[in-house]
Order: structure tokens, then C-alpha cells, then sequence
């Protein structure tokens, strides 16, 4: 199976609630959100994240829009006015998360692509 | 069914004015939003109103009301702020200004405060209530009392809902949260109130606002979409066409640029969510676990089955405190060897502050292009870079240390090696921190009163 970067399965946005990172993870299909549930836990998430969450990890299923909401603790260095991070709330934290390798069947791959593809002609052409 | 178009017209203080006066302009709509307060605005307004008791409102009020009343009061179209801030009484006497001044009245200004419980803390802790930090887990604010700079409870609409029963043209609020200020005119408009029949119904106002309020986040902004948004520098602020069965068709001002499609509300439905079963605002807890999203057209997607619970018993309160300033610096370093030199000059730095004996809490240092954003997690290529960067952050007691360590960073303008580049010098900023915490609901005096102008 081929190993993937999380950005090819889904999308992702990340803000911040005091020192709490969250990432939302919108797969990119049905099957796909079906597929990232059974691969993507907490432990995985905390170890991706080496030294930048120090806290807990929770993860939330939302299979009615097919997607994961991440609360990740502790991980914005102690919050937006507080933190030494040069980006303060964490708007970057979902891209770090889109950099996670996952291994995956080639047919969802091509499901995620196709997605991509449909997105780009259905709305890239009014630009 | 009875539907009503409700707009957001600011997201930050600092947002743009041209798509809220777009809003206003070519929209339809009956009510616009605006949001003006992040998590420590209130600090900030705070201190301004100690140094100045008329001031402490967000000043962009004043310029934005000059050009949106004119174009909203003859429509009827009904603004609700919360661009009060600190000091919401004085934010309305400016506006009761402007109405006069460009002869818009008669009008009714409605105004809601009673979020700053700053002065009820010591008698709220005296009755047992200890103020638990929600995020480190921290029991009491004993550590923190004596540094308390602000202390706000996010308010809900009940009082917007009996402004707007009182029939004004513009509600003007302190800390109510973000959400409110679409909650209460649907609830006033539909007739909810806060008994258990319409849990579910303002569970979806609840839901609905907080996929609208943050402006263009839902158009097309801090998007997935990014490149598919049509001319993203016209993007058009969102629309809610609400029905009195709480559902809703999301889309943004006619011929505005930006997108609004299935993704745009999905990202934003997961924006800055905990518990997303458990969305807990002052007006209810919505379940965004339930929500069905539906792109129905162009720009426009359709959100039903919003449910939820009874608001809580208790309010959110945001607590500032002084902690301490934080120093940073930044140079640049050019090819060839850029990543060679920006590592000389971070051991350059660490030696220094080993030799002047400078304190700080913490150091951080970041290599611009290479590690700012993704920390840890960014893989270092080993590569001739063009150009890298060293930011240099460290928090410290007192300002004199933030400023030792800046001025540490501006040495490396002349020792620093070839090409070392700089620009002009940041200045120390001292660190307000923040203490979310619980509130109970009845320790939060909130009150509001009607102005008028002839």
C-alpha cells in the first residue's frame, strides 16, 4: 500500500482556544473519514506533534460531515498573548497535521484524487 | 415559512468595512453582526478606559457607524455590536453623536453591559467559587489575584432580545459572546425564548452563528479553497436566510468574490470547536454531531437538524493578568550558507546571554523558513537555502530583561556574519495571560438601558 501524506486524504483548519489547539479534519469521502477513524488515535497525533503538545489529546468523530475534530492540550506554548510562538493561535497547527504519513489502499487514494480533481473543475472554473 | 437574512459584518477588530458596507448596500438583509473582541481584547480596552474613563470602546465603531448608518437606518436594517467593549455606555453616546450629526434620527441606541465582573470577583470568591482554570486545570486564582487585569463573562442575547423589543436601530454590547449577536434577533424575530420547546431552535441560531460569525472565514478566507475563491480581495461577508424551523441556506453578498461551498461551511463548522456534540454557549449547547450540510447552488448550502440542550448554569469568564514582557528579535542571513550562518549566530546569541547574565523564563529560537510554523514536526532539508531567518523570543520578569534580550539580537547587525541583514527593531511587549474559567450565572449583573436621539 502507499504511504501518503495526510494532505492528499483530507482537509484540515486549526484555531485555538486559549492554550487548546484544535484541528478539524474533513475527510476528503465518506469512505475515506471511514478509513482515517480507524487509523488516526491520540497517541499517533501526540507523537507526530514530537515536543509542540504537551497535553492531552482528545479526538471527536463527526460522521454526519465525514470529519474528526482534534483537541490537542498545552499546545500553543501557553496561548495566543502569552505564547513565544510566532503564531500565536495555532492557525498553522492543521498544516503540521496534514504532514502525518499514513499508509492507504490505492483505491482510496484515487477516491481523494478524484475529489481534488472535481473541486478544481467544479469551482476553479468561474475564477 | 418565515425566513430572515441576517449578515456578519466584522469577524476581528481590524476587519475590513467595505464588504459590511456591501452587506448593507446590496444584500437584503435585515440584520448585520459585528463581531469586534478576541480572547484578551477586553484587557486592552481596559487599560485604555483606566488611562481615560471616556475611552475603552473599540474606536473603530466611530468611523465604521459614520458610513453604515447612512446606508443601513433608511432600510431598517438593525446593527448589532459588540464593539462596546469595555465601555459600551460611552460607545453609544459616540454614535448618538453621529446620528445627530448626519441628522439620521429619530432613533433608538440599545445598550448591554454587566459582562465586566472585574469589581464582583473578591465578593463572587467570598461565596466559595474558586475560578478553576480550564486550561492547566490550575483549583484557585490565588496565584494570579494580585496581577487581575480584566475579567469578562461572555453575556448571552437575553437583553439584545429586549433591546430589540424595545425597538432600536442598533444594539451596542460589551462581552457578550460572539454568537449572541446573531442569537437574539433570531430569537426576537421567530419569538424563542428560553424555555425547553425551543431548545433545538436556538441550538440552530446557535449553530448558524457560529458558522457566519467569523465573516469571511466562511467565504472563502483561511481556506481550503483558497484556490478556487473568485477574486478573493472582493470577497463578499456571509448571509444566513434563516426559516422558522431553524433551518438555514448559508451564502454571502450578490456578486461578491470569495466561495461558499459544502467545504467552506464544513471548515467552519469544525472551527474552533472542542466537544463538537457539545458546543457550549450562554444561549444553549449545540450538537454540531446532528448538522446536515447540503451545497443546494452557487454560493449557497443549505444546513439542517441542528440540535442541542438548555443553555448552562454557568458563563465562560476570560481573566487577565499581568505576566511578565516578552523581548524578540529578528535578522536574516542571505545565500551562500545561510543555514550555516543563521546557526552560528543562534550560538552566537546563547553565548551572549550566558556572558551578560540576561534572566528569562523561557528562550525560543526560530529558523524563518525552515521551522517557525511546524516546530518539531518540519523536516530540514539539506540544501543551499536563499535566504533563512533567526527569530529570537524570550519571556522574562521585568521589562528591562525583554529589553536586554532584543537588544542582544540587534548586536548581530554589526558581528553577525556576511550579509546578516535586519530591519527595524521590535519593540518589548508586556504579556497579558489568560485565565479562562466558569462564572455561575447568577453572579453576572448584566443590565441594559435604551438611548434615544431626536
Amino acid at each position: 500500500m502507499p504511504k501518503v501524506l495526510l494532505k492528499e486524504l483530507a482537509f484540515a483548519r486549526s484555531g485555538d482556544k486559549g492554550d487548546v489547539s484544535n484541528i478539524g479534519i474533513m475527510a476528503k469521502s465518506g469512505s475515506i473519514y471511514k478509513f482515517l477513524l480507524s487509523v488516526i488515535t491520540p497517541e499517533k497525533i501526540k507523537e507526530h506533534f514530537k515536543g509542540m503538545v504537551k497535553g492531552d489529546v482528545e479526538i471527536y468523530p463527526m460522521p454526519n460531515i465525514e470529519s474528526i475534530e482534534v483537541v490537542l492540550r498545552q499546545a500553543l506554548g501557553g496561548g495566543a498573548t502569552s505564547t513565544l510562538r510566532f503564531d500565536q493561535t495555532g492557525k498553522s497547527m492543521c498544516t503540521a497535521l496534514l504532514r502525518m504519513e499514513v499508509e492507504v489502499s490505492e483505491d482510496l487514494l484515487r477516491e481523494a484524487r478524484e475529489v481534488d480533481r472535481k473541486i478544481k473543475q467544479k469551482y476553479g472554473e468561474r475564477r | 415559512m418565515k425566513m430572515v437574512k441576517i449578515g456578519s459584518g466584522s469577524a476581528f477588530w481590524g476587519d475590513m468595512l467595505e464588504p459590511a458596507l456591501e452587506l448593507a448596500e446590496r444584500a437584503d438583509v435585515k440584520y448585520i453582526g459585528f463581531d469586534h473582541l478576541a480572547e484578551l481584547t477586553m484587557a486592552l480596552l481596559n487599560r485604555i478606559k483606566l488611562k481615560d474613563p471616556q475611552k475603552g470602546y473599540v474606536p473603530d465603531i466611530v468611523p465604521w457607524m459614520k458610513r453604515l448608518l447612512p446606508i443601513a437606518m433608511p432600510k431598517g436594517i438593525k446593527l448589532i455590536t459588540n464593539a462596546g467593549g469595555a465601555n459600551p455606555l460611552q460607545a453609544a453616546e459616540e454614535v448618538k453623536k453621529i446620528i445627530s450629526e448626519l441628522g439620521l434620527g429619530p432613533a433608538k441606541i440599545g445598550v448591554v453591559f454587566g459582562d465586566d465582573i472585574l469589581p464582583h470577583i473578591n465578593e463572587i470568591r467570598a461565596k466559595g467559587w474558586k475560578f478553576k482554570n480550564l486550561d492547566t486545570g490550575e483549583e484557585d486564582i490565588d496565584r494570579i489575584e494580585d496581577e487581575i487585569v480584566a475579567a469578562n463573562a461572555y453575556i448571552g442575547a437575553d437583553l439584545i432580545v429586549n433591546e430589540l423589543k424595545e425597538g432600536v436601530d442598533i444594539v451596542i454590547t460589551g462581552r457578550v459572546s460572539d454568537n449572541a449577536l446573531y442569537v437574539g434577533p433570531l430569537m426576537y424575530e421567530f419569538g424563542w425564548d428560553f424555555s425547553d420547546k425551543y431548545t433545538d431552535l436556538i441550538a440552530a441560531a446557535i449553530t448558524v452563528g457560529h458558522i457566519i460569525e467569523c465573516a469571511a472565514c466562511v467565504t472563502g478566507g483561511m481556506s481550503n479553497m483558497w484556490k478556487v475563491a473568485e477574486r478573493p480581495w472582493e470577497v463578499g461577508f456571509p448571509i444566513a436566510e434563516v426559516y422558522e424551523n431553524g433551518e438555514a441556506v448559508i451564502t454571502k453578498t450578490p456578486g461578491s468574490g470569495g466561495i461558499v461551498n459544502e467545504w467552506t461551511v464544513k471548515e467552519h463548522l469544525i472551527y474552533e470547536v472542542m466537544d463538537p456534540a457539545n458546543y457550549i454557549m450562554p444561549d444553549g449547547i449545540a450538537d454540531f454531531t446532528s448538522v446536515k450540510i447540503h451545497e443546494e447552488g452557487r454560493n449557497r448550502v443549505r444546513v439542517t437538524n441542528m440540535k442541542g440542550k438548555p443553555r448552562p448554569e454557568t458563563l465562560k469568564v476570560c481573566i487577565g493578568y499581568r505576566d511578565g514582557f516578552i523581548g524578540e528579535g529578528w535578522v536574516f542571513f542571505p545565500w551562500p550558507d545561510a543555514l550555516e550562518k543563521a546557526k552560528w549566530a543562534e550560538r552566537w546569541v546563547r553565548e551572549r546571554f550566558k556572558r551578560t547574565g540576561v534572566q528569562f523564563e523561557e528562550l525560543r529560537i526560530d529558523y524563518v523558513g525552515i521551522n517557525m510554523l511546524h516546530g518539531e514536526v518540519a523536516p530540514v532539508e539539506d540544501k543551499d537555502y536563499n535566504e533563512i531567518g533567526l527569530r529570537i523570543a524570550a519571556k522574562t520578569k521585568t521589562r528591562e530583561e525583554a529589553e536586554a534580550v532584543r537588544r542582544e539580537a540587534t548586536h548581530l547587525w554589526n558581528t553577525g556574519p556576511l550579509g546578516t541583514s535586519f530591519g527595524v527593531p521590535l519593540k518589548v511587549r508586556p504579556v497579558i495571560a489568560l485565565w479562562p474559567s466558569l462564572v455561575p450565572r447568577e453572579a453576572v449583573k448584566t443590565e441594559s438601558r435604551t438611548l434615544e436621539v431626536k
